[in-house]
């Protein structure tokens, strides 16, 4: 759009251009494309360096061997990272049989039968859960929460303990407990976003639904959970990979020992609390303190694969939106 | 389609129940919110005096436990620092996105890198910046200045994110008519888009400054502990969720008392920025 | 615009911040120049940083407040545990590390890359076996072999025969043991173990001695506070705690059997017979666990600050080295007036001559450190 000045007509017009201006626009272009470059070289030196640091601990222990072996003895030097590996998954585990529910719950409670006046308020109650720090879902989880859930852990302990992971002492820092804290750390990114997949239902569906005689239970059923299951799914991944990188909080409630845990009600241990509570004495280790940054590394990488599974299905939820519905504008 | 058959009672039961059901279950959600502002309330208010704001820790076993200034004072200047490195950083690459790369292959590349960034662990961007600032020792061991560097890393991402969203709601139009006018394509981005998303971008960004407050994790690796006020950047420095973090495995009652008024400090410190940023939000042109 | 309100707003708390801030900055960078305290006389002034381990730390943040008040130096002592306090020191991320547990072969050769790593003893205290059961008052006697089959998970339940034998007349309660125990490398830890290993061959095969271990049973805590909260919150748990921890959480301490067979119970006067009837080497890098001495309590443990015998040469500014000096010089002068107070041994006299030996003949870039 190469315009000329405009004629003056009292006065030249502000946004004029002159010589010095317009070298002025190849600077800025050049400054913001350096500033997006540098971000990718940062990640990648990110990846590259964690990498080369947790490399002796990959080569004396083999990258399998790291992984799954079941033996992390910092005394003898032995860093086999399943104990954390299980810890991890666990928790993330219950993390999700218990957020997820109760998120789709609040999520279609919100968009679909809430009235009009409580949405607001009550949508950002939902979301005040996310302002809370995770050292403070810690500090609570420990002083109120675990205490006071041994008495029931005991009694579903003894119920069920015929099932794997269940029976045995009931200890008041747990698995079970940072799981139950974690579900309600991810609870509200787990509920917008399937709050946001749920407002794009098309109306007409919904109606169409309705018109037939449908009651408001099976038209969720039929129109709205349907058509949100891609997007529900990606943010039931999103969840995961943050309750997979959540550390302090779980360290907090967990007991903190490297051992696969015989029950849900048992001390537990993850990769992001290991790596928190044990890099002070690995300062001058190198073998201690590579096996922590491969532990942060194998972190690094769960996360990714999840959030990339995310990716793939919001994405599909995306492509499905911009599709015809189906059957119903015929 | 053929028509379903009337409304049962057992299919209206049916209904009843699940509407009861999902009702139960969000305010079951609620409860845990519930449950953490009232214990934060009443055990965290008992800690609160003059003296718990204006004393720092004093790490005494017997004798005066001090309160929590230095923590609130790092956490303040740590938070400032990060957020003038991530947030011009991070609204500089959605800029850039939105008004340069587009939808070209080298701006999707950088997208699909940024929505990598926010997925990371903040434990891991400690640990990034512990092995590449700490353990090489450039410029000191444990630094102030580091502890900002990590959370620099961790806002950079959201600002983008959110940076991104609100600038691409500006409308076409606006950038044509200035364009239209004469004016250069710097002029436009930097006097006519910017200001118009300002407050958009404070909202992203003032979230992201909520977030970093309340990190741990990347602290514990870069700035580590200490109990006095010092505001050397080339120095170790507390902060608010460090000093909990220290408190909570105590077996002293009055330091676990200072564990929870320092978490109610630090809620209402989050809660003031996400306010701040809500309220921002609702006077946008763009909302 | 309404928005350049909201910047000088802004700038304008900023700037008070920041007025408030320089009124309250009361630490001096490293490197001398005057610091605030009250009304000292010769105030040197300057900031020296250690980390280590979390059983002297009650007596070396007293120590701290009160050499403070009297030279004007801040020491910041992290209780991080006696592992994180060797590997910060051999890494040189602090000025002086702090461990129960003797630096181990291994451990001097990595720290030699820099210096020669000197144990500079301070205090005694005793590991105590505290529990907290209701039920159960105070005179629980317990000998080795069985706190370690408690530890083991052998011994499930206060009221097994094995704690019965060794306290005949005394009620024991139906409750399960929960056992507390660390969770991080602590010296703690080296010396407990030590005296299971010693005291119980099952023990001395299975998870040994070191500064941490492979706990068959129990909850892991990071540092003595942690243990300590740990035992506090659960009814029926056992943990092992410096004395100073289980006095100021009213816990109950077992006696223990000691070498010559008697029950002794964690006293300030156990703790310091079994300093006096111990052996050590000329590095000074030794343990007081089972001590011979018919009164000495078994579980005492020697705890040290160590610091490379040239620290300038290592990497430390002159000037921190004299205050980390001034520092040595207080905790085996002053100090050692002050630790009883907290139910912490000054060193026996023997003991104490070594130390001053080794503190004395720390250098700075090969000349002797004067002026503190």
């Amino acid at each position: 759009m190469e315009a000329g000045s405009i004629p003056a007509r009292g006065g030249r017009s502000a946004l004029e251009r002159s010589s010095r201006s317009r070298a002025l626009d190849p600077a800025l272009r050049w400054f913001l494309t350096g500033l997006a470059a540098f971000v990718l070289f940062l990640i990648a030196f990110f990846f590259i360096r964690l990498f080369i640091e947790a490399k002796p601990a990959f080569d004396k222990f083999g990258y399998l061997g790291f992984v799954f072996d079941n033996n992390w003895d910092v005394s003898k030097e032995i860093f086999g990272a399943w104990p954390l590996v299980v810890g991890t998954l666990i928790t993330s585990v219950i993390a999700l049989l218990i957020g997820v529910p109760v998120a789709i719950a609040t999520a279609l409670y919100l968009t679909e039968l809430c009235p009009r006046r409580a949405r607001q308020p009550l949508t950002i109650l939902i979301e005040l859960l996310a302002a809370v720090p995770s050292v403070v879902y810690g500090l609570w989880g420990i002083f109120v929460l675990a205490p006071h859930l041994v008495g029931p852990e005991q009694w579903v302990s003894d119920k069920l303990s015929f099932l794997p992971l269940f029976g045995g002492t009931v200890s008041i820092p747990n698995c079970f407990v940072a799981g139950l804290i974690l579900a309600i750390m991810i609870l509200p990114i787990v509920s917008a976003i399937s709050r946001e997949v749920m407002t794009t239902v098309p109306p007409q569906d919904k109606e169409a639904a309705l018109s037939l005689g449908a009651t408001r239970w099976e038209m969720i059923q039929m129109s709205v959970l349907p058509y949100s299951r891609a997007g529900i799914s990606g943010a039931a991944m999103l969840g995961l990979g943050r309750a997979i990188g959540e550390t302090i909080a779980v360290t907090i409630v967990i007991g903190n020992a490297p051992n696969v845990p015989e029950s849900i009600f048992s001390q537990g241990y993850t990769l992001a609390a290991v790596v928190a509570n044990e890099f002070n004495e690995a300062a001058s280790d190198p073998t201690h303190r590579a096996a922590l940054i491969a532990a942060g590394l194998v972190l690094f990488v769960l996360t990714l694969l999840v959030n990339a599974l995310a990716r793939f299905y919001v994405n599909r939820a995306e492509r499905g939106q911009r599709s015809v519905p189906r059957g119903m504008a015929g | 389609m053929t028509t379903l058959p009337a409304v049962s009672s057992r299919r209206r039961a049916t209904d009843r129940v699940m509407r009861v059901a999902l009702l139960v279950l969000t305010l079951i959600a609620l409860v845990p919110l519930v449950l953490i502002v009232y214990y934060l309330l009443k055990e965290g208010l008992g800690a609160w005096s003059k003296d718990f704001f204006t004393t720092d820790p004093t790490g005494r076993f017997l004798g005066d436990p001090g309160g929590i200034k230095s923590a609130i004072f790092g956490t303040i200047v740590m938070v400032a620092l990060a957020s003038l490195i991530a947030i011009p950083f991070g609204v500089g690459v959605a800029l850039y996105l939105v008004e340069y790369g587009k939808a070209g292959r080298f701006a999707n590349i950088v997208r699909y890198f940024i929505d990598v960034m926010t997925g990371v662990p903040s434990v891991v961007f400690g640990l990034f910046v512990y092995i590449v600032l700490v353990v090489s020792q450039i410029g000191g061991t444990f630094a102030a200045w580091k502890g900002s560097i990590a959370l620099a890393l961790l806002m950079l991402p959201v600002v983008t994110r959110s940076s991104e969203v609100v600038l691409n709601l500006v409308p076409d139009s606006l950038r044509e008519a200035a364009l239209a006018l004469g004016a250069p394509r710097w002029r436009v981005t930097l006097r006519v888009v910017l200001p118009t998303a300002l407050p958009g971008l404070m909202t992203g960004s003032m979230l992201a400054v909520a977030r970093a407050a309340g990190e741990t994790a990347p602290l514990l690796f870069t700035a580590a502990f200490v109990f006095g006020t010092q505001f050397d950047l080339s120095q170790r420095m507390n902060s608010l969720p460090l000093q909990i973090f220290n408190d909570v495995g105590q077996a002293q009652d009055r330091l676990v008392q200072r564990a929870w008024g320092a978490a109610l400090t630090l809620v209402v410190l989050v809660l003031l920025l996400t306010l701040v940023a809500r309220l921002v939000q609702r006077r946008s042109r763009l909302a | 615009m309404r928005y350049k309100s909201w910047l000088a707003a802004g700038a304008a708390a900023a700037l008070a911040l920041g007025l408030a801030a320089c009124g309250s900055n009361d630490t001096s960078p490293s490197g001398g120049g005057g610091g605030s305290s009250s009304g000292s006389s010769s105030s040197q002034g300057g900031t020296i940083n250690g980390a280590g381990a979390t059983f002297p730390a009650p007596v070396y943040t007293e120590w701290a407040a009160r050499f403070k008040d009297s030279k004007g130096t801040t020491v910041n002592y992290q209780a991080i545990g006696s592992g994180g306090g060797i590997a910060q020191f051999t890494a040189g991320t602090v000025d002086f590390g702090a461990t129960d547990s003797a630096m181990k072969d291994e451990e001097i050769t990595a720290a030699q890359k820099k210096g020669q790593p000197v144990h500079v003893p301070t205090v005694l205290g005793a590991v105590t076996v505290s529990y907290n059961v209701s039920g159960l008052q105070k005179d629980l006697k317990l000998d080795g072999p069985t706190i370690a089959d408690i530890f083991l998970g052998k011994i499930k339940n206060w009221n097994d025969p094995a704690i019965a034998k060794l306290n005949s007349g005394l009620k024991l309660p139906n409750k399960n043991i929960t056992v507390c125990h660390r969770s991080d490398e602590s010296g703690t830890t080296a010396n407990f173990t030590l005296f299971l290993a010693d005291t119980s061959p099952e023990w001395k095969n299975g998870p040994g001695t070191d500064k941490t271990v492979k706990w068959p049973v129990g909850t892991g805590a990071k540092g003595n506070d942690g243990v300590a909260a740990c035992v506090k919150q659960t009814d029926g748990a056992v943990g092992y705690v410096e004395q100073a921890f289980a006095l100021q959480n009213d816990f109950t301490t077992a006696a223990v059997k000691n070498s010559s067979g008697n029950f002794v119970a964690p006293t300030l006067a156990a703790t310091s017979a079994a300093g006096a009837g111990a052996e050590f080497p000329p590095d000074l890098r030794f343990a007081t666990i089972n001590a011979p001495g018919a009164q000495a309590y078994p579980i005492s443990a020697i705890t040290f600050l160590l610091v490379y015998k040239d620290m300038c040469k290592a990497g430390m500014q002159p000037n921190t080295a004299k205050l980390v000096k001034s520092w040595l010089d207080y905790a085996l002068g002053p100090g050692q007036q002050v630790a009883p107070q907290l139910q912490y041994a000054p060193l026996p006299s023997k003991i104490k001559t070594a130390a001053d030996g080794k503190v004395a003949g720390l250098q700075c870039n090969g000349q002797a450190i004067s002026g503190t």
